[in-house]
């Protein structure tokens, strides 16, 4: 019903926008361009922004043309082949877009001072190849564990500080006959994606952590990694009865309903939740450390906004995206999305209360994003595979943490030449 | 005279007749070749290509079967579609076609309001793929589902919270029942034409001879429903070589649990067209040559078929 109700509203607006176009080429001083995405349940959102830049810049105007999530990479290769490609478009971090990149169907922005002035750097590695940015850092998710506050406070838990904390609550909980954490893996996806690389930097660490796998200075397969695969099999025994049969749908349900106390997400969650149960309560914490680590937010740059080289209007695109780097365009983002958070490192006010708890938790922290994105998705079998099938038979039993530490590092070994000197 | 040239030129036009028929072919045929031929071929020439825009346009030969056959990523995962796709064969033609013949013999039979029970068993034929898979979905769901509900009130504790979709051993089974489930009618329709094709008398002589029901099933109705028993099993074959919904809306196109569920049309779909997640590139090169080596395995058994009924002089 929902996309139904946005098929409409985009069939809208392309038509509106067609009219507007055709109705302003009179005037031959208004340039259109579009905007490719993958967010097809921003459009009205989208739009306020776009909005927001045509008051200003009365002489651009971008039409936002979004397409199926799951479709988006191979159509937007196909149009950027044909030559028919959006003049700008939504860029996904790190291998994906560095291919399009490489490739030179993406405008390299060496020369926006606005990136260095208003981006962290770890915001921009994930829109960058060898130093040359490609794309504006546009959005970012941000990853921790959902629970319900009312079972919380009718089994006088507190919010979990560490790893150990986190357990002991979860025993509490089943105890008293609720299932502690809602996650599931018949979808395989989201146990990897956001049971698994949420925890993950707790055990390993940070950005520099990460790295020194990366450089090859540490294996795949070291303690660090096998206290991660330990944690995730000491989650076992508190995910439903028959995990493997609950979908990520179902695990929403079963927290939604009050079956499950907790849920391990994503701030994109936020609107689902809200929007499905207003009167629910609910909050989120930081995924925990163990003790004597240092809590670490998985935040995942999500997003960018790249111009194409092929376009006819390169330089109305720069306006565009040179304007998209202001607090101005970050805040409407924030007001407007909750749950996708600008990436603008200058103060900005989200004023979604439940987006705001949640990006709450990654400041003052230290952050990265997801384990496998920015180094081990270029080769096969990627990372994320690897990963995925460890995790999996990690929950499951058939491996054991050490045997799925050593399984990622020998399916890296294959092709991903910095960790192959660890090869036996 | 008049006479002779008369049947003359009725003899030419019969002539002309007889060697235009194929004129008739001819809008069939440029369908046929437009939309049918013209792609398979095509397909079959994209396997020797590689490249990742529009069209693959780099040649490479048979570098694409190459590494289908070898290389472990793909050649492991085209074993495994390939027995999961005998297993889901197996199960439609041992349950759903064992069941369709059954069917069709009791409702060929003297049965009171037979025309109700013909409509239940075709239903479910009539529903979108889509929503029988979601709908078991849900039926076979550990926390919520039917099916685990009514066995633990039996008495069958064990399997209160067990997931059927989301284990490896019973995953595929699942998902042909339920392909099963869907497509019974139509072998039952088939079989019940081809039943009440069966002369009357020859029912009536046998029994008059004392045969019994049974004995009349067994020695009369089936031998003489073979061609149409090998119509439906090559129909099913075509069918389980070509399936790809129901295993998109009951498990995904990665074939959860473990691959379990993964048939040559998901793992054509994942590696020719979707991608894998998240990088989702597809490589249409390979996938193109997955789809040849299914149209191989689909030629052999439909010739095998043909061969057999020729030899036997059946249908």
């Amino acid at each position: 019903m929902r996309e139904k109700r946005y098929l409409a509203l985009l069939f809208i607006v392309s038509v509106l926008g067609v009219l507007f176009t055709s109705a302003m080429g009179v005037g031959a001083e208004t340039v259109t361009l579009t905007l490719g995405s993958w967010r097809v349940d921003d459009v009205e959102q989208v739009n306020k922004l776009l909005d927001a830049f045509h008051q200003s810049h009365p002489n651009i105007h971008i039409r936002f043309n979004p397409t199926n999530p799951p479709d988006y990479n191979a159509v937007l290769r196909t149009q950027l082949t044909g030559g028919t490609g959006p003049d700008l478009m939504y860029v996904r971090s790190f291998k994906v877009g560095q291919d399009l990149f490489t490739e030179g169907y993406l405008e390299p922005l060496t020369g926006m001072q606005e990136l260095e002035e208003n981006y962290s750097e770890g915001s921009r590695d994930a829109w960058s190849l060898n130093d040359v940015p490609f794309a504006v850092p546009f959005m970012a998710v941000s990853h921790g564990v959902y629970y319900n506050v009312e079972l919380f406070a009718k089994h006088n838990l507190q919010i979990p500080e560490t790893w150990e904390e986190l357990l002991v609550a979860a025993e509490t909980l089943q105890t008293a006959g609720i299932i502690p954490f809602a996650n599931g893996s018949k979808d395989e996806w989201d146990m990897n994606e956001i049971v698994f690389m949420n925890l993950l930097p707790n055990f390993i660490g940070g950005r520099e952590a990460r790295q020194e796998y990366e450089t090859g200075e540490v294996p795949f397969s070291d303690e660090k990694m096998v206290a991660a695969f330990q944690a995730l099999k000491d989650l076992a025994p508190y995910l439903p009865q028959g995990q493997e049969g609950v979908s990520y749908y179902d695990a929403q349900q079963l927290f939604l309903l009050g079956r499950a106390a907790m849920f391990f997400g994503g701030s994109w969650d936020v609107a689902f939740f809200v929007s499905s149960d207003p009167d629910f309560e609910w909050s989120v914490f930081a995924t925990p450390a163990p003790v004597g680590r240092r809590t670490i937010v998985t935040f995942h740059p999500d997003a960018g906004i790249g111009l194409n080289s092929a376009s006819k209007f390169k330089e109305a695109g720069y306006t565009f995206l040179t304007w998209l780097t202001t607090v101005e365009a970050a805040q409407i983002l924030a007001d407007e999305i909750p749950g996708f958070y600008p990436l603008n490192k200058n103060s900005i006010q989200i004023k979604n209360k439940y987006a705001n708890d949640f990006y709450a938790l990654s400041e003052g922290k230290d952050v990265d994003a997801r384990f496998v994105w920015p180094e081990l998705q270029s080769g096969e079998p990627d990372g994320y595979l690897l990963t995925q099938t460890a995790a999996l038979a990690v929950v499951k039993g058939s491996m054991t943490p050490k045997e799925a530490a050593d399984y990622l590092q020998t399916g890296l070994e294959n092709w991903f030449a910095p960790t192959q000197k660890f090869k036996k | 005279m008049a006479q002779r040239a008369f049947s003359v030129s009725e003899r030419t036009k019969r002539r002309i007749l007889i060697d235009q028929w194929f004129l008739f072919t001819i809008p069939a045929l440029v369908i046929y070749v437009w939309f049918m031929a013209f792609p398979l071929f095509n397909s079959m020439r994209l396997s020797f290509y590689t490249g990742t825009g529009l069209v693959p346009s780099k040649f490479v030969g048979l570098q694409n079967y190459l590494e289908l056959f070898t290389n472990p990523l793909f050649k492991d995962r085209l074993i495994c579609a390939l027995k999961n796709t005998f297993i889901l064969f197996a199960i439609c033609m041992g349950i759903q076609n064992t069941l369709g013949l059954m069917f069709a013999n009791i409702l060929s039979g003297r049965l009171k309001g037979h025309s109700v029970y013909r409509t239940i068993i075709f239903l479910p034929a009539t529903m979108s793929v889509l929503v029988t898979g979601f709908l078991w979905k849900l039926i076979l769901n550990p926390h919520w589902g039917a099916v685990n509900q009514l066995l633990t009130h039996l008495g069958f504790e064990r399997f209160s919270g067990y997931p059927w979709l989301g284990k490896p051993e019973t995953a595929m089974i699942m998902v042909g029942l339920v392909t099963a489930w869907q497509w019974v009618g139509i072998p039952t329709m088939i079989f019940l034409a081809g039943f009440q094709g069966i002369a009357e008398d020859i029912h009536e002589a046998a029994s008059i001879d004392g045969a019994s029901a049974t004995q009349i099933f067994w020695r009369i109705k089936l031998p003489l429903l073979v061609p149409v028993i090998g119509l439906v099993s090559i129909l099913t074959f075509v069918g389980n070589f070509n399936a790809f919904d129901i295993v998109f809306a009951m498990t995904n196109a990665r074939g959860a649990p473990e691959y379990s569920t993964d048939i040559m049309g998901t793992l054509f779909y994942r590696i020719g067209i979707a991608g894998q997640h998240p990088v989702a590139q597809p490589n249409m090169g390979i996938g193109a040559s997955i789809a040849t080596v299914i149209f191989f395995i689909l030629f052999l058994g439909v010739s095998l078929w043909l061969f057999t009924r020729e030899r036997s002089g059946l249908g």
